[in-house]
């Protein structure tokens, strides 16, 4: 890897608690000029509050930001911003009906009243051409692919002068072939002199794409190694601490032809958000006992997919049954009460209200039947206690009497959705994207759970873009692309190549294509 | 150097603060309207003795506050109910006058001798159903066709008032005193009239206490009150949970619609004694918004703070009795609800200034 340079930024003995939980606890950081440097750590670690502090977002309990040697103090993102810190998000900070260079300068204080956004789109188009970050400074933010959204965040950073690039998960809302690209423009800021914090879940990425890493556990540090010099298995080990990795377990081959079907989906036809035909006559069984993964890359229809079954989103044509109940036109309430839990993909919004209590949304679907309610009135000893009990039996850690949910970390918010889907009465669990976004114990702990259903005779239909998970899972797996199922595997007759053929759509492909909408999303085909 | 002025919200405000922030504000509006009473020649110690003494000092000024108060307990709750959906309901005003014109036209329609608790309850029912349906008129194409309950709520506001100036002003109608000179409304009889409890202080306070006790703990204590707070949370979160939005709607507008109009049937009943558009419609319910947002939408809050707001009203009158223009009198009620408001601001947020180095400094 590339000489590294010297220390540019310290973090000494920070710390920030939230309502008295320690979410930094003594944490210290360093960073190198020219370094592209890890940032590891399971859900709810610290790795975002440390990022949080760096970009001016949350400020510090105690302890010392250095930049250059010198104490700095980081009270808004404007003034990381102003030494030179910028932060990439997950979620994207951009305003789509304006062009990329309008973006670039929007809240800039040294523009005057009138914008010359020609000079704008001369720099932009220099910095782009260095970094390889090819972007169009005139076309509108909303043309955007999400790939090449994140490559306008970046070189929003890069355009304000940023040397310290903080990018939160980048390839988490990546395709493979953009998450290459964007390690190629990673590889190209770290040899101009910028140092990147890389925050990751994908130990592959920062095993292949970083110089050192530092890994958290519990707010605090676990150790920061060369990454040349360390291995997947050792820096697990850091990360989970003292207990042993999950493995993936041998996938019995079971069985299902005698099961009876405990969910039927037939020919299913359904309207996406922009009117456009999202699901287009999907069929899909799951039968006792058994797991089917949908594989499919996001944006093919998954999504209205799960909906319409959880009957959240109207049905344009086909039936949905539950055993041996037509459930097409049924309630989410009365779907629910005939025996169908749903981990939906939007865990804070959906699955979970954020500004309600931990104990409030343990209820969220039992709160009017008793011991929770009683004609009307609420019993919160009644909620309190089955919270208690969800709580200890699902280890769901960082809740706090009457704290809303919005401020607990992702692997506990899903942790709490299944706590309360699995333990209400049901006969099929649809899950989608269930570990998402988890670290690793987290997705073992789900994936266990998920594994158990199946155990008591339950139906599971599994979406997950992760192909892993599916393969680990699945006794099914069927291919969603362009709201059509177009394949189906069983573990044996599993052809990887085909079956990535198929979720690309290349088998379909014509010769026109490189890109292609469908349901309202852009499907990245090949670059021009 | 350089300073920099930014704000950070509180976390969770201590009660100090919270108990300390509205003293302060009355504090410095009482400062800055001293200045201005000053600017305008009169003496500000004798400006805010005349104040508390026709409000607050003593308890037949305190009963001239809570005859004041009431209304807007009542659309201050209204405000709250439905802004915790986040369902903008601008309509009070308009619901209020339906109910007073509904309480008006029951207690004449009814025959005089109806016995008393009888004709109180109909006329309070008959208020609380005509304000529920004006509403309503906003709330069903708000919930099967999504309109814009801003406008719709806003717009109908209008109605009712022209419908009440027709009634009164613009035909001799059934509300209507055909003898009188000029145009005014028939007297209720002596049966909807509500109890007096100590000078012009009348019953329609501890319904309206009542009502903001009621609406308190069905917020916490029961699956309706748990179903709005999650819809006005997170409406996605709320479907998936099966609750029904559009029902939801319904319901809310038809309540805060309902407690409006209760309002126009306790004037009615308990001050005005018939239906008087010019003293009916008086802003009430634009007043209720104003309670209900610097209460923070919490009915136990909507209390005190629609209680100041008639004491603000109170004091108002006695001022121009010793030779404070009733400019200047609006401009004191002003600021005194501009530094409450903003007052509430910085209770749930605090000011850090702080310095930056200037080597850190942009060009």
């Amino acid at each position: 890897m590339a000489d590294l340079g010297e220390t540019i930024l310290e973090v000494r003995d920070l710390n920030k608690a939230f309502y008295g939980v320690a979410a930094n606890d003594r944490v210290n950081f360093d960073l190198r000029a020219g370094e592209v440097h890890g940032l590891l750590g399971e859900n709810g670690a610290g790795k975002s509050t440390l990022c949080s502090v760096l970009a001016g977002l949350y400020r510090p309990d105690s302890g010392e930001v250095r930049l250059d040697g010198q104490p700095v103090s980081l009270r808004s993102p404007h003034e990381a911003a102003e030494h030179g810190i910028g932060m990439v998000y997950q979620h994207f900070r951009l305003v789509p009906s304006l062009t990329v260079a309008e973006n670039l300068v929007l809240g800039l204080k040294d523009q005057g009243v009138r914008l010359t956004l020609r000079a704008v789109e001369t720099r932009v188009a220099e910095i782009a051409e260095e970094y390889g970050l090819t972007v169009h400074p005139d076309s509108y933010v909303w043309q955007l692919s999400v790939g090449e959204q994140q490559r306008v965040e970046i070189l929003k950073q890069l355009y304000r002068g940023a040397r310290i690039l903080i990018l939160d998960e980048p390839t988490a809302v990546l395709a493979p072939h953009e998450c290459d690209k964007l390690y190629e423009v990673i590889r190209h800021m770290a040899q101009q002199g910028h140092s990147v914090v890389l925050v990751s879940h994908k130990m592959e990425e920062i095993l292949g794409h970083t110089d050192r890493v530092t890994v958290l556990r519990l707010g605090r540090n676990a150790g920061t190694v060369d990454t040349a010099e360390t291995t997947a298995a050792s820096l697990a080990t850091m990360m989970i601490g003292a207990e042993h990795l999950p493995e993936a377990g041998e996938h019995a081959l079971r069985r299902f032809d005698d099961a009876p079907v405990v969910l039927s989906v037939k020919n299913l036809q359904v309207t996406g958000d922009r009117g456009m035909t999202a699901v287009d006559g999907a069929s899909v069984e799951v039968r006792r006992g058994q797991i089917v993964g949908v594989a499919g890359v996001a944006g093919n229809g998954q999504r209205e997919f799960q909906e319409a079954i959880a009957g959240l989103r109207a049905v344009k044509g086909g039936r949905v049954r539950l055993g041996e109940r037509d459930i097409t036109a049924a309630s989410p309430r009365e779907r629910s009460r005939a025996g169908l839990a749903y981990v939906p993909e939007d865990r804070l919004g959906t699955g979970l209200a954020s500004g309600l209590t931990i104990e409030e949304n343990l209820v969220l679907k039992s709160y009017r039947e008793p011991p929770h309610s009683r004609f009307g009135a609420l019993s919160p000893s009644a909620i309190a206690t089955t919270a208690r009990t969800l709580i200890e039996q699902f280890d769901v850690r960082g809740a706090r009497r009457g704290m809303a949910v919005s401020l607990m970390s992702g692997g506990n918010l899903q942790k709490a959705i299944l706590a309360r889907e699995l333990t209400r009465d049901h006969d099929v669990l649809l899950a989608a994207s269930p570990t998402r976004g988890l670290d690793l114990a987290a997705t073992a702990a789900v994936r266990a759970h998920i594994r158990a259903e199946t155990d008591d005779g339950r139906g599971v239909l599994l979406f997950s873009e992760d192909l892993s998970e599916i393969t680990e899972l699945a006794d099914v797996i069927v291919v969603m692309s362009r709201g059509r199922i177009v394949g189906s595997y069983t573990p044996e007759t599993l052809d990887i190549a085909e079956l990535g053929l198929l979720m690309t759509g290349a088998q379909e492909q014509t010769a026109s294509g490189s890109t292609s909408v469908n349901g309202g999303s852009v499907s990245g085909g090949s670059a021009p | 150097m350089r300073m920099r002025v930014s704000v950070e919200p509180r976390a969770r405000p201590a009660l100090p603060v919270r108990l300390g922030v509205p003293v302060a504000s009355l504090a410095a509006a009482g400062v800055v309207g001293a200045v201005v009473i000053l600017i305008s020649g009169a003496s500000p110690i004798e400006a805010y003795r005349t104040m508390l003494d026709s409000s607050l000092n003593g308890w037949r000024p305190l009963t001239r506050t809570l005859v004041l108060a009431t209304p807007l307990i009542l659309t201050g709750l209204a405000a709250a109910v439905a802004f915790r959906m986040k369902v903008w309901n601008i309509g009070a005003e308009g619901q209020l006058y339906m109910g007073a014109i509904a309480a008006a036209g029951l207690s004449l329609a009814l025959p005089s001798d109806t016995p008393k608790l009888l004709m109180l309850v109909a006329i309070l029912v008959a208020g609380a159903v005509a304000g529920a349906v004006w509403a309503g008129l906003a709330a069903l194409p708000k919930a099967y066709f999504n309109t814009n309950e801003v406008i719709t709520t806003l717009m109908l506001n209008f109605v009712a008032l022209y419908f009440m100036n027709y009634l009164i002003f613009g035909s001799v109608s059934f509300w209507r005193d055909p003898e009188a000179t000029f145009p005014q409304g028939k007297i209720v009889p002596d049966a909807a009239q509500l109890p007096i409890i100590s000078h012009r202080l009348h019953y329609g306070l501890l319904i309206a206490l009542a009502a903001a006790l009621a609406l308190w703990w069905s917020l916490r204590g029961t699956t309706w009150g748990f179903e709005l707070r999650t819809i006005g949370d997170s409406p996605a979160a709320s479907r998936y949970a099966g609750m029904s939005v559009s029902g939801k709607i319904l319901s809310v507008l038809a309540l805060s619609g309902a407690l409006a109009g209760v309002a126009g049937a306790i004037e009615v009943s308990g001050v005005l004694k018939t239906l008087d558009p010019r003293a009916i419609a008086t802003e009430l319910g634009f007043t209720g918004i104003v309670v209900a947002a610097v209460a923070r939408l919490n009915p136990l809050g909507v209390v005190p703070v629609a209680v100041l707001l008639g004491a603000v009203v109170a004091s108002g009158t006695n001022l121009q009795t010793i030779g404070i223009e009733a400019e200047i009198v609006f401009l004191l009620q002003g600021l005194i609800f501009l530094f409450v408001a903003s007052g509430e601001f910085f209770g749930a947020n605090r000011l850090v200034v702080s310095r930056i180095a200037a080597a850190a400094e942009s060009p």
